[in-house]
């Protein structure tokens, strides 16, 4: 095979010259990371569906859920939910926002699966990618696209008259919480379906955990309400903690940073128990 | 002293009673395009899987670009390229975000010029801002080809690299293969399953079947070993086996069903005593096969390259069919 044979092939330089292309860049896994989650962000708001299915959903939430107690009157609401408020619309914002997170983890689980049946999980792992990089940038990544919800979920609330309380530090401390909250259960999502390349898995593991952890908390009604297995185990479920923290400070302005904390304590479990079990689990294919 | 590119000793893969690899032993030199020929299902994937760190070995050792694959995985992972045989990019994503993404996660710096350079060289530089999707999958293919090179590695893998496209593309990769080869000084190991492949692109092969290394040389070397040719003949009544060896000319005979395989001396000259001896009308096909790879793995195993992968249900090409029918 000559060149004269093949005009529109340019050879570039040879590859001897290693110095043409630098490595490495900084640290460890930081480059493998920081591409995994750009592309895990852009894979998402590319899509049209998923930012209009974003900003409506909570719309949906506070507007027909946020409606069933409309003609109650205000003091038999506050009797039933043991709490001085301006609307059951302002109960509600700090419970819905907090059972949102619960759902994101689906989100990274159909990423991963979808990158295993496609074969990118390949692509990935025949790169000095460790899993536990992979693992980390879809929990980041799902994490993100649920807190998408968190703003617009705030213009709804105040689109429909609800009073917000509380300094923009207690709402800082708030919004790390509901960081805290994603990042723990989309970990829990992956870690649960690490070896599995089944579409359905997601969905199925979402409906065990996303019920009964949605309606075991006091994310909607006060679990003072409950019998007593559910109150147990809405006083173990960090949902609860998320939407207590919350309404202390959207309906009197007050925070307890132990809930805080506790939601802390379940990131930092989850995230470490995600890695480990990515790092033996996590298929390729 | 040069350090072989791929080196493996007793290389095994065991899938609980399964022997997907079994004790193989591999030698490519710097510099060279090394073919893994075989049908499916013979364990070429796994081998490749094996050798990148994809899959946990279960037995021997394996050394690729002077690392240790069980021992420094991440190292072996910086040093080589990977272009599957099913294609596998972002498809939601632009030929460019393709690369970017490749240099994350390969750790560049600087990479930009390089990566102009490599599309400029496939002829994708009009394309570069096009998402991956609409790309025909020769263009799919060669900007595989450019990501596997972007951070100059010593050994690139190649899994099937021309499966299920049309002769025009192959051929064109072919030439691309050849290409990287000689330009880029860079080190291919590829597996196929078609004869001709093989033959065009290698300098050395190994012949795999049932996870074992049955033959290896350079391509004129495997078929200079076998100083036969084969006939292979269908009938529709089985025929007596001693009269067919009893033809002069008939060094072996061997059997499946109906089908007949003679190694024969000369296939012109045994073929008019065959028909002398044999009713022609019991004879439904004649397939006369001169010295060539087909012939190597015949003589050795009893049956062409590409009857002898059984009924492997191969999900990967399954899925590979699914892309190409979205793309």
């Amino acid at each position: 095979m000559s060149h004269a044979n093949e005009p529109s092939l340019v050879y570039p330089p040879a590859v001897a010259d290693a110095s043409e292309v630098g490595r490495p860049a900084p640290i460890g896994q930081v480059s493998q990371f920081s591409g995994l989650y750009y592309r895990e962000i852009l894979r998402t708001f590319r899509n049209p569906w998923v930012l209009v299915i974003t900003v409506v959903q909570p719309f949906m939430w506070l507007a027909f859920f946020g409606s069933s107690f409309a003609n109650v009157p205000l003091a038999d609401l506050e009797a039933l939910l043991h709490i001085q408020i301006q609307s059951y619309l302002q109960f509600l914002l700090p419970g819905v926002l907090s059972t949102s997170m619960l759902t994101v983890g689906m989100f990274g689980a159909m990423s991963t699966i979808q990158d295993k049946r496609f074969g990118y999980m390949k692509r990935i792992l025949l790169t000095p990618t460790s899993k536990s990089t992979v693992f980390l940038s879809k929990a980041l990544g799902s994490a993100t696209r649920g807190l998408v919800q968190v703003p617009v979920m705030i213009v709804a609330a105040l689109a429909f008259g609800v009073q917000l309380n509380g300094s923009p530090l207690l709402w800082a401390g708030w919004v790390l919480g509901l960081v805290f909250l994603a990042l723990g259960f989309s970990s829990l999502f992956l870690a649960v379906t690490a070896s599995s390349t089944d579409w359905q898995t997601p969905g199925v593991i979402s409906n065990f955990i996303t019920m009964p952890l949605m309606f075991a908390s006091g994310a909607l009604f006060p679990s003072a309400n409950f019998p007593t297995w559910m109150a147990t185990i809405s006083n173990w479920n960090p949902v609860t903690y998320s939407a207590l923290f919350g309404r202390g400070i959207v309906v009197s302005g007050t925070a307890d940073w132990l809930y805080l904390g506790y939601l802390a304590l379940f990131a930092a479990l989850m995230l470490t128990a995600g890695t480990l079990v990515a790092r033996r689990y996590l298929r390729v294919e | 002293m040069t350090e072989d590119a791929i080196w493996a000793s007793q290389l095994t893969k065991t899938y609980g009673p399964l022997t997907a690899v079994d004790h193989v032993d591999l030698r490519v030199p710097e510099g060279g395009i090394f073919g893994l020929l075989g049908p499916n299902g013979a364990g070429k994937t796994t081998i490749i899987k094996l050798l990148t760190g994809l899959s946990e070995i279960s037995g021997g050792e394996a050394r690729v670009a002077g690392f240790d694959v069980r021992r420094d995985p991440m190292e072996v992972k910086q040093r080589i390229g990977w272009v599957a045989a099913e294609v596998i990019l972002d498809d939601d994503f632009s030929a460019w975000e393709n690369l970017w993404l490749q240099a994350r996660l390969q750790r560049l710096t600087d990479w930009q010029e390089r990566a102009d350079e490599l599309l400029a060289y496939f002829s994708l530089e009009g394309r570069k801002k096009d998402k991956v999707g609409t790309f025909s999958t020769g263009m799919r293919k060669k900007l595989e080809i450019a990501l596997a090179l972007l951070h100059k590695p010593k050994v690139i893998f190649m899994d099937e690299p021309t499966i299920g496209l049309d002769p025009g593309t192959r051929r064109m990769l072919w030439e691309l293969i050849t290409g990287v080869n000689r330009e880029y000084g860079i080190t291919i190991f590829l597996t196929s399953h078609y004869i001709e492949e093989a033959d065009a692109l290698c300098h050395q092969v190994a012949i795999l079947n049932r996870g074992r290394i049955v033959a290896l040389g350079t391509p004129n070397d495997l078929k200079s070993r076998v100083h036969a040719d084969f006939l292979e003949i269908d009938t529709r009544e089985p025929l007596d086996e001693a009269r067919l060896k009893a033809l002069a000319g008939v060094q072996q005979v061997r059997t499946q069903g109906t089908t007949w395989i003679l190694k024969v001396s000369a296939a012109e000259e045994v073929l008019p005593r065959l028909f002398a001896a044999v009713d022609p009308g019991q004879i439904r096909r004649i397939n006369v096969e001169k010295p060539s790879l087909e012939s190597v793995f015949i003589d050795l195993t009893g049956q062409r390259i590409d009857e002898a992968g059984g009924e492997v249900h191969d999900f990967r090409k399954f899925y590979a069919n699914v892309r190409r029918a979205r793309g």
